[in-house]
């Protein structure tokens, strides 16, 4: 046993980073045995062996070790962590943009790599942003596994074919081929968009809905001048808004909750039993229609009258 | 091999935060422990123990004067020197800088935060600055698309929560339709489908309980303060389960299968026609009547009876009200 294993890896590590940044010119690995207690262990084996251990520990952690020639005549070839790769570039974050980071760093979600990254930028942080946070603790939750979102994020943004299983809301199972094209996040659900090979047509992936993995199926291709993705993904079933309006009735008991579930609904009255009447925003009839049975005999619809039909026939057709 | 266990997770876990740490320490001398500890996401013991490691590391010739120098005084701050070479952080790798992104982006499309407009000049600018090789190229690739209202209480929350403060509420309670006081002692405030919750300890109830923020109508401290149970939020099922529920049997049409996306089930079948038959707990029936309600004939109660009972009574009685008001 050498000395080296007794030696702490975390303070070898810290040490080797320290030199490799620091020294004037590329160290062959002979040279940092020398300087490097740890390495100048009496086995030369064994101590390359921990040495390249090392070095991939470092690699993975995103530290730009590299192997260049020590000499213009490439006779002999060193180790050097080049300061301009190393170091992170300033940014000049505003203080209210750093305490918005430590957030996002703070509220845990399943992906460690977040919390390492939005770490590393707090470096030139006020101290009174740690001290002082505004708001408290906060989490985020998305119903993806995070291998998959970072996948696909992936994908979107080299514009790559995928091929994947997917699920519909359905419940069919199929085969996806797919140019990806964008990334979007609504209602707590990741979405992949992109262009359906097969079905010739931009469609919203659910990531939460591939069954297995992302396979890359090569090269994609480039979206449309146009191209809004989040004009592709659905509202989830909690959302009603658009330009038509509606004009419904609540009971006193419910005003409050329905007003507070349609953005952009106003309260316009009363009427002679004490019920609310809200104007509120309306896309798809079917939709809001749907929404509004949830109120059961505490809502009511005045107008307009195609969307009242549509209700009493739907509770019509639950007594049928 | 021994050495090859030592190589644990732990030790590249400890090293990355090292990495993170001491240039915030370098670049902020005289920092307290403990705050540094909590931006930094570990517990002060540790934070301490990591520091005294660093008296160890160094640059060449490794003399007494070329190692760094921690000091923590008796106030709990932190001196560093010698520790030049570490004075700024290690660059995000691409993983990092895109879960970054990601992560930032959930919490921009959950309506109501206030440090949004921050949050989303800070990805702007680490987009910029981190440029095409590790967030990619193109505008719009990863977007936020927000939807539906924000709460009104959200901030006092989270205050609530990060000062261990026990609130009285009012909360709307969906299944019944009534409004209810409560006090609770909030511990997380978290989003899940795209909504914020708190999770928190009920002391009526005496029971961890989960409670929706935009069903909160009105909060007030009461002045006490609590000592956290731990609770956890985010990441968790969005119900949890107790001794009084009712496991609710749906046969589920392929156009109401939202439903056992939406909510836990249990139990799932599958059927031939696209649906799915399901098993959902439920510890009031009043919400699972207006929620079938709504799909109608999208959804079949194969158990309990009565809550087939209640939809027909809910669907009756609603007809009333169109046949009487307009």
């Amino acid at each position: 046993m050498g000395e080296g294993d007794r030696a702490e890896p975390l303070e070898r590590l810290l040490n080797l980073v320290g030199l490799l940044l620091e020294t004037p010119k590329p160290m062959t690995f002979e040279e940092i045995r020398r300087v490097l207690e740890p390495y100048g262990q009496s086995n030369p084996e064994s101590a390359k062996r921990m040495f390249e251990r090392d070095k991939d520990v470092l690699r993975e952690f995103g530290v730009p070790l590299e192997l260049v020639d020590v000499d213009v005549w490439g006779t002999e070839q060193g180790y050097v962590i080049p300061k301009d790769r190393y170091y992170l570039q300033e940014i000049a974050f505003e203080p209210d943009e750093l305490g918005a980071l430590l957030v996002a760093a703070q509220s845990g979600g399943q992906d460690p790599a977040a919390e390492a990254g939005a770490r590393k930028l707090l470096y030139g942080a006020d101290g009174g942003i740690l001290a002082g946070l505004a708001g408290g603790p906060l989490a985020s939750g998305s119903d993806a596994r995070s291998n998959l979102v970072h996948a696909a994020a992936e994908a979107a943004q080299e514009l790559r074919r995928v091929r994947f299983s997917y699920r519909t809301s359905q419940g069919q199972e199929g085969e996806r081929d797919v140019d990806a094209w964008a990334m979007v996040f609504r209602g707590g659900h990741w979405y992949l968009v992109g262009s359906d090979r097969d079905r010739d047509d931009v469609r919203a992936f659910r990531l939460s809905r591939i069954v297995g993995e992302l396979a890359d199926a090569g090269e994609g291709s480039v979206p449309p001048e146009r191209f809004r993705a989040a004009d592709h993904v659905q509202s989830g079933p909690w959302v009603a808004a658009g330009d038509d309006r509606a004009t419904v009735l609540f009971s006193p008991a419910r005003t409050w909750w329905a007003l507070s579930q349609f953005p952009g609904a106003t309260q316009v009255g009363t009427d002679d039993e004490g019920w609310t009447i809200v104007e509120l925003p309306m896309a798809d009839e079917d939709a809001t229609a749907a929404l509004l049975l949830e109120y059961g005999p505490d809502a009511v619809v005045r107008s307009p009258a195609s969307l009242r039909d549509a209700v009493i026939a739907r509770l019509e057709a639950i007594g049928a | 091999m021994p050495e090859r266990k030592r190589q644990t997770p732990r030790t590249s876990e400890r090293l990355g935060r090292m990495l993170a740490i001491v240039p915030y320490l370098v670049q902020h001398p005289g920092s307290e422990l403990k705050d540094v500890a909590a931006a930094f996401g570990l517990p002060a013991a540790q934070l301490r123990r990591d520091l005294d490691l660093l008296f160890l590391s160094g640059l060449p010739p490794y003399g007494p004067g070329d190692l760094i120098d921690v000091d923590v005084d008796e106030d709990g701050r932190i001196w560093i020197s010698m520790a030049d070479h570490f004075a700024k952080p290690l660059q995000l790798t691409r993983t990092e800088a895109l879960a970054v992104y990601l992560r930032g982006t959930e919490l921009l499309a959950t309506p109501g935060l206030p440090e949004a407009p921050a949050l989303a000049r800070a990805l702007g600018k680490l987009r910029g600055s981190l440029g095409a090789d590790a967030l990619g190229d193109g505008d719009g690739r990863i977007e936020p698309s927000p939807e539906g209202g924000a709460p009104v209480h959200l901030t006092s929350l989270r205050e609530a929560a990060a000062a261990h403060r026990r609130l009285s509420i009012e909360y709307f309670a969906a299944s019944t339709g009534e409004w209810t006081k409560r006090e609770i002692e909030p511990e997380e405030v978290f989003s899940g489908m795209g909504r914020w919750y708190v999770v928190a300890w009920d002391v009526d109830a005496d029971a961890e309980r989960l409670f929706r923020a935009d069903r909160i109508r009105s909060l007030e401290p009461t002045g006490e303060s609590f000592r956290p149970r731990g609770l956890q939020g985010a990441g968790r099922d969005l119900y949890s389960p107790t001794s009084e529920d009712v496991a609710v049997r749906l046969r589920l049409r392929p156009d109401a299968r939202w439903i056992a996306e939406y909510y836990a089930t249990t139990d799932v079948e599958e059927q031939a026609d696209g649906g799915v038959e399901v098993t959902m707990p439920a510890r009031q029936l009043g919400w699972v009547a207006r929620l079938l309600l709504r799909v109608g004939p999208g959804a079949v109660v194969i158990d309990p009876p009565e809550l087939r009972d209640e939809v027909l009574r809910l669907a009756a009685e609603s007809l009333d009200r169109y046949r009487h008001k307009t």
